[in-house]
């Protein structure tokens, strides 16, 4: 009697075991689950490529400036600094006792090694151009200068010195971006190529790497040698590539925060999620290039005929619903501290615009029996399908034969590299910075520059900006380039995109911001 | 007999020779190289890329590289994928597919085989025609539209089961139902009509009017010969999963190899999408062969016809 008693207490322990493990494992309300747009294809911040990836590397590494909850740029791993009044030398002062997430102590020569590392052909970092004011930069990357050759120094094992070969009042914004990123250079030593495995992983962020099962999850935990408290000990990432997968898992209670999810979902989200919808704008630039080089767009008469008739706010309020704001300057109206260019047309009424634009086409040599015939070319997509045929039906009005013709991302901007287009759509995520969009154009920038604009006066006039130290006067000079491309329409600006998140309302010290950068380490669960 | 195998294993080689090979330079023809992004790219670094990924030989020399590795069964580093070789994220993803794939399959047969012999019983009956409509809207309704429907139902409305992730069995179950449910139409018609014609066979009479019970003659009078064009579907059936694995992983977020497929090849990822493609023409060639030869072994007349 005894014995089946206790046979049958045995059994129910197991059972009750067993429904624990089945039902509670998946729940766990310390995980914060965040849904990213897409599979980061490296966690070396060196190497990494996409924004999808600067969001993990956020979590993961320190810079010396860094973003604060609201995305304003605050001191990072840097305490302060200071420049010298050619604008050339900073002088960066390391904050106290910073440690890697293993207890070793970063020092100043921790950044020597990292921002030679990114210059080092070997490791072929295909964005170690970000870093090309820094002296040298370019001849190491080349292969033509030793690494010693580059403008970084630690005077002391808290001092860090970069000597630029000319004058980048942008630099701390600029230090913002994973390439500036220390990496522990202990481990590399050790693992090799290696050290981004789990197993061996070693940063200086508010969190480490703890798994990585490659398109399902990247796991973090929150580093006990991080300088500041966290209120979230563990993170997991998803890769959610499909919008409405992410909207899907939103509304299921998987994901307590997504990227994106589909346009046609928002004013759903608008109704029934109204405590968790964020939609912001975005520091970006959605533009239309012309082939400058190809006839009859080398024509400014044609450029500008084709630029009066859009109507950006109708694209961004009727077309596209998406709160993007419509744009009528290539630097976004967002940057802080410039004031863009506008459209010189932008006072006349639709109607003057027409009858000019009609004019213009006109004197170019077109007419209703001999009308002007371009192709269209954009990325694939419902959403751009949409803005495109909008624009080729506002282009009608002028009895302009448009026709679309759309391709897969990576085949577009190949195409639109090697100048293989009349007109097409691009785009830009910059930081806030007005040279970081007008560079564009600069005629010797490469093919980024796909529309191949050239303009001597331009491209004089960005040397000249780009020596001056003082951030003022260089904006003011800026803006100079900028009145000379808006007057030459080599692109026509159409909006700054907008950023459509989901975020649960369990979670605070989440705010929208222009870089849409939200580290985890200033995030909190409600209680 | 081994005549027999030794043919079919040579075909099974040349054809997974010629897959790779015509995959391998298809992807170089396609416009865009792995490193084309919206980001500008300075000549120096786009050639350090380059060299680090060999692509900086000419083509040929590329192909007998690959061909080397793929001897030696290493797949080489994934191009995008930067921190995993081609060889760890197979590892990763393939036990997923797999997962799904079989638990499809099994889905497919019990589904398809249950209503199969139910109508193949009394062919013509409404009851027959009743079972096949529901097999025919089966057939009618591709993994691409199962799929994201039952996540909307089961998912965000019942919250019955995950959207999407596969931390758990429970993530499997709807990604192997919609993969199951086209599958399923055409085992039930397979099954149907071998259950129609075995039931005219004169040793299933007989063993009627011996006054067998019905589930003892079905299972040792009529399956064995009913289920055996089943066998020749197989092959097809892996094709159609595996195609099918690729739409149900993207609605479901499963970090399987179709996945991997569909990024890579967007991504111009060159390794990866090669490594895919050898796993997938390895699986169907291997699941062909082995069909073949149970045909082999099951119909003596393709022993006779080989040996002629």
């Amino acid at each position: 009697m005894h014995l089946r008693r206790l046979h049958w207490l045995r059994l129910k322990v197991i059972l009750a075991c067993i429904a624990g493990v089945l039902f509670t494992a998946p729940v766990s309300a310390q995980v914060l689950h965040i849904g990213n747009t897409g599979e980061p294809q490296t966690l070396d911040p060196h190497r990494y490529n996409l924004r999808l990836e600067e969001t993990l590397l956020n979590d993961l590494f320190l810079g010396l400036t860094t973003f604060d909850a609201r995305g304003q740029l605050v001191p990072g791993a840097a305490a302060s600094w200071q420049v010298s009044n050619d604008g050339l030398v900073w002088t960066f002062t390391l904050r106290e006792g910073l440690q890697w997430s293993d207890g070793t102590p970063l020092t100043a020569e921790d950044f020597v090694y990292s921002f030679r590392r990114l210059q080092d052909p070997n490791t072929a970092a295909s964005l170690a151009y970000f870093m090309y004011m820094l002296n040298n930069a370019p001849a190491i990357n080349r292969g033509a200068l030793p690494l010693e050759a580059l403008g970084v120094r630690a005077p002391t094992p808290t001092t860090l010195e970069l000597t630029l070969s000319q004058p980048y009042p942008y630099l701390l914004e600029r230090l913002l971006y994973p390439t500036a990123f220390p990496v522990p250079r202990h481990i590399i030593a050790e693992h090799g190529d290696d050290w981004v495995k789990p197993q061996h992983w070693v940063s200086n962020g508010a969190y480490v790497l703890t798994d990585w099962q490659p398109q399902g999850y990247v796991n973090m935990a929150s580093n006990p040698h991080f300088y500041a408290e966290v209120g979230i000990s563990q993170v997991r990432y998803y890769p959610v590539v499909n919008e409405q997968s992410a909207y899907n898992r939103y509304r299921s209670g998987e994901l307590h925060a997504i990227g994106a999810f589909p346009i046609g979902e928002l004013d759903n989200a608008r109704e029934n999620y109204a405590d968790a919808l964020q939609v912001s704008d975005l520091l970006s630039m959605m533009y239309l290039v012309f082939n400058t080089e190809r006839a009859p767009f080398d024509d400014v008469r044609v450029r500008q005929a084709l630029s009066l008739v859009i109507d950006q706010a109708i694209l961004t309020d009727k077309v596209l619903r998406s709160g993007a704001k419509p744009a009528y300057s290539f630097a976004p109206a967002l940057l802080a501290g410039y004031d863009a260019v506008e459209l010189p047309h932008q006072s006349q009424t639709s109607a003057q615009r027409l009858a000019a634009a009609g004019e213009l086409l006109q004197a170019a040599g077109f007419n209703r029996s001999n009308p002007l015939k371009l192709v269209l070319k954009h990325v694939n997509g419902v959403e751009n399908k949409k803005i495109n045929l909008a624009i080729t039906g506002m282009w009608r009005q002028l009895g302009v034969q448009a026709s679309l013709q759309q391709a897969e991302l990576r085949n577009h901007f190949a195409e639109l590299r090697q100048a293989n287009f009349d007109v097409a759509w691009a785009g830009w995520v910059g930081e806030n910075n007005p040279e970081h969009y007008l560079t564009l154009l600069q005629s010797d920038i490469g093919n980024v520059n796909y529309g191949r604009f050239n303009s001597p006066a331009f491209d004089e006039i960005l040397r000249d900006a780009q020596t001056m130290a003082s951030l003022t006067e260089r904006n003011q000079r800026l803006r100079q380039a900028e009145a000379l491309v808006v007057n030459d329409y080599a692109v026509i600006p159409l909006y700054t995109s907008a950023v459509r998140r989901l975020v649960s309302p369990q979670l605070s010290g989440w705010y929208p911001n222009l870089r849409d950068v939200h580290q985890v380490r200033y995030l909190r669960f409600e209680p | 007999m081994r005549q027999y195998v030794i043919k079919r294993l040579l075909f099974a080689a040349i054809t997974f020779f010629v897959i790779v090979t015509v995959v391998f330079f298809l992807l170089r023809l396609a416009p865009g190289g792995p490193f084309d992004g919206e980001r500008r790219m300075p000549p120096e670094i786009e050639a350090n890329l380059k060299a680090a990924y060999d692509l900086d030989a000419p083509l040929v020399v590329q192909y007998g590289k690959f061909l080397m590795r793929l001897v030696q069964g290493d797949l080489g580093p994934s191009f995008k994928q930067k921190d995993f070789s081609v060889n760890d994220l197979i590892a990763a993803g393939l036990p997923v597919s797999a997962t799904l794939g079989a638990a499809a399959l099994v889905m497919a047969l019990v589904i398809g085989m249950s209503i199969g012999i139910a109508a193949g019983l009394r062919p013509g009956s409404a009851f027959d025609g009743m079972l096949m409509t529901v097999s025919n809207i089966n057939l009618a309704v591709p993994t691409i539209v199962a799929a994201p429907l039952m996540v909307l139902i089961f998912s965000v409305s019942l919250a019955w089961f995950p959207a999407g992730g596969a931390d758990t069995a429970w993530h499997f179950v709807l990604p192997s139902i919609a993969l199951a449910i086209p599958l399923s139409a055409d085992i039930a018609r397979i099954m149907r009509g071998g259950m129609a014609e075995v039931s005219l066979e004169p040793h299933v009479k007989t063993a009627h009017s011996k006054g067998l019970p019905l589930p003892r003659i079905i299972y040792r009078h009529m399956l064995p010969i009913a289920s055996t064009p089943l066998i020749s579907y197989l092959g097809p059936a892996v094709a159609v999963l595996l195609t099918g694995t690729v739409v149900a992983e993207q609605v479901f977020d499963l970090p399987g190899i179709g996945r991997y497929y569909v990024q890579a090849a967007l991504n111009r990822d060159y390794t990866l999408v090669m490594g895919v493609t050898i796993v997938y023409a390895f699986a169907i060639l291997t699941l062909n062969l082995l069909v073949d030869i149970a045909y082999g072994i099951i119909d003596p007349r393709i022993r006779v016809a080989s040996r002629a």
